[in-house]
């Protein structure tokens, strides 16, 4: 009897299947599928709420997924949103290449798809990216760095806190770093390269041994803001958090924008800082995946400049900046 | 029986009496179970009943929850998750657990890759890659299995904190093969059994539903099937009644490496990419369908269709709130709550079947 009741449902079910699968008819409400590999910095969910904003603001409907640092979750997420028959994706992907079978299944279904701050790898599928200039911005943070320290004529020994290297944007960042510190090789000599693969706890125990082995270290880049708090960490335990024009300051580099770095800037501890420019890239993101909804070109690598903010522009750039927009 | 046996007079109705007494006692308690199963909060087929409930309640409200294309894209978000899970089942059933099945499938994906892909593989290129890359990932989840099924039984640790300690091992050992990176540039015949299909039969359901009906005919036609459910009774018993407890605790773990290790060929084959975090998030999701489904966290109970219609009900809640636009973290508590109420109706069928 069971079995047979079981049979019955199985078949109402099929039927009810087959008898919703015609689209409706009638203007509807856009709505875009927003998947982001993760929430964990503060950079992404200013991303994830800047997107979600500027849809609101278009009228049109956000659905939204986190796929919590598994790119198999993420191609789950993305195959609902395609079988919700999306109008375009924005997606945050895990990484360069496990991205590149959802920009495939988007491209089956006709669905545009835009990848927001991580390019995809090398692939004949069809996506844009809405990227910030890593190695410029990078570059410009350290160059005004070594200008400062330039300017008290002393030498320096210098340590980078390197991302994931299989992530794009760590690439960039830490190429910027390299190719602005080479043109002051006579100042400033590279002693520490710390990897860190995005991982909070690895930055600490990476500066710490770091501090150990050159306890004269006194210039400190972050390939990410969300770093700073170990890195202060390590700092205060060395003795070695110093105020800018305090004796014994260590200059200090960092890459975001975030609400932290804000702060350390307002109270005199962080020396620059290169702001990815989030308000742009959502924008932006929203804008390219309605583009080509439509059918209009649109460039496959969208470049967000951003800048660098420091001690000298704070007061300007400050409303630019995303991390002093968003609360503690 | 026994008041023939030792009969003698007056002493031999007295016995018969206390006989019958404790048969009417095993009858009603057995009228009172069956009487239980009826009851649509314990009957084996209550998950069934929940998931189509739960379909017809939420479809009205949800676009594209009731369209064929979505039917399909649930079934295959559903089958990799339903082999690791059907693994688990027969582990469950032993009264044991296996939580080292993500890390095998971690394990097994960049090892596989590292034998199959054109960029740096030991094999890339070579006609032989993908059997290679399947026979050795499907051998290291045998090892990892037979690892966890060893010293469970000959060095009598608890099954928890040995597949806990594998599951560190292995996630690490992945990690420090690949240095963290994701290894591309799979063979493409490989990569066809996540996501290519004959004819409209995609091969990922072809490899689950040999292997569904190979451990359901195991499960409930052979000895060892047999064994495996009196060993979760009670491995006492079992072992005086002449079951080989060891050896077939072994194999349950054996078939959950293997099966984890064989979702580890769909997951990577879908993803084109051997990673050494693959399947790290879905631990809760693999025993929480099994559990949803009716198999038991304490032993003695679970069938593969239970747990089919668990992963079934885990994936459709995965899909109808994600197609509503919730929050992630909104479905991760209604995940949550689903299995924490599983396993409270567990508890308290368990309870129920005990007859107190």
């Amino acid at each position: 009897m069971n079995r047979l009741i079981t049979g019955a449902a199985a078949l109402v079910i099929a039927a009810f299947f087959s008898s919703c699968n015609t689209a409706p008819s009638g203007p509807k409400q856009m709505t875009i599928g927003v998947s982001f590999e993760t929430l964990q910095t503060e950079y992404w969910v200013a991303g994830f709420e800047a997107i979600k904003s500027e849809l609101k603001k278009r009228n049109i409907q956000a659905l939204e997924a986190i796929a919590d640092g598994d790119a198999n979750r993420q191609l789950e997420q993305i195959n609902n949103f395609i079988a919700r028959r999306v109008d375009g994706i924005i997606a945050v992907p895990k990484d360069a290449k496990t991205i590149i079978p959802m920009i495939k299944a988007a491209n089956a279904a006709n669905i545009p798809i835009v990848l927001y701050n991580r390019p995809a790898d090398q692939t004949d599928a069809k996506s844009v990216a809405v990227v910030a200039d890593n190695f410029a911005i990078t570059k410009a943070t350290v160059e005004y760095m070594c200008e400062q320290a330039k300017k008290t004529g002393k030498k320096y020994k210098a340590a980078i806190l390197l991302g994931d290297l299989g992530d794009i944007n760590a690439m960039g960042r830490r190429d910027g770093f390299e190719d602005a510190v080479k043109q002051y090789s006579d100042l400033i000599e590279v002693v520490a390269r710390i990897p860190t693969e995005w991982n909070g706890e690895k930055a600490r125990a990476g500066v710490t041994n770091a501090l150990q082995a050159n306890p004269d270290i006194n210039f400190i880049f972050t390939s990410s803001d969300f770093m700073f708090p170990p890195i202060i960490q390590a700092l205060k335990e060395a003795g070695k958090y110093k105020k800018i024009g305090e004796e014994g300051h260590v200059l200090l580099g960092g890459f975001d924008g975030d609400a932290t770095a804000y702060q350390m800037l307002v109270d005199g501890y962080l020396d620059a800082d290169g702001v990815q420019d989030v308000y742009f890239e959502s924008e932006a993101a929203v804008q390219a995946v309605l583009e080509m909804k439509v059918g209009k070109d649109v460039p496959v690598k969208i470049l967000d400049l951003g800048f660098v903010i420091h001690q000298g522009n704070l007061k300007e750039m400050a409303a630019k900046m995303w991390g002093a927009q968003v609360e503690k | 029986m026994t008041s023939f046996t030792c009969a003698r007079s007056g002493a031999a109705v007295k016995v018969v009496m206390e006989d019958s007494a404790k048969q009417r006692r095993e009858e009603s308690a057995f009228v009172f179970e069956a009487k239980a199963l009826r009851n649509p909060f314990v009957s084996e087929y209550s998950i069934f009943y929940l998931t189509i409930l739960y379909f017809f309640a939420l479809a009205p409200f949800t676009p594209g929850l009731a369209s064929t294309e979505n039917a399909a894209n649930i079934f295959s978000n559903l089958l990799p998750l339903l082999i690791v899970a059907l693994g688990q089942t027969v582990v469950l059933i032993t009264g044991g657990i296996d939580l080292s099945v993500t890390s095998t499938i971690a394990l097994s994906s960049v090892m596989g890759a590292m034998v199959m892909s054109g960029d740096q593989g030991w094999l890339g290129g070579s006609r032989w890659a993908t059997i290679a890359g399947v026979v050795v990932m499907l051998l290291i989840g045998a090892v990892v299995g037979l690892f966890n099924g060893a010293a469970i039984t000959i060095f009598r640790m608890p099954a928890f904190i040995v597949t806990l300690t594998t599951m560190m091992f292995a996630s690490g050992l992945a990690i420090w093969l690949t240095k963290s990176k994701t290894i591309y540039n799979l063979p493409p015949s490989f990569n066809a059994i996540g996501k290519g299909s004959v004819f409209i039969v995609p091969y990922a359901l072809v490899v689950t539903a040999l292997l569904a009906v190979a451990l359901h005919v195991m499960l409930s036609r052979s000895l060892a099937g047999r064994w495996l459910y009196a060993i979760g009774h009670n491995a006492k018993a079992a072992v005086v009644s002449g079951v080989p407890v060891g050896r077939t605790t072994r194999l349950a773990y054996v078939i959950s490496g293997l099966c984890a290790a064989a979702a580890s060929i769909l997951y990577t084959g879908r993803m084109e990419t051997g990673s050494p975090v693959l399947g790290q998030r879905i631990l809760l999701d693999v025993i929480g369908a099994a559990v949803i489904g009716g198999t038991s966290l304490f032993g003695g109970r679970g069938k593969v269709i239970w747990t089919v219609c668990g992963v079934l009900f885990i994936t459709l809640i995965d899909n109808s709130l994600n197609m509503l636009g919730l929050s992630y973290f909104f479905i991760m508590m209604v995940k949550g709550g689903v299995i924490l109420l599983a396993a409270l109706l567990d508890a308290w069928r368990n309870r129920l079947l005990a007859g107190r």
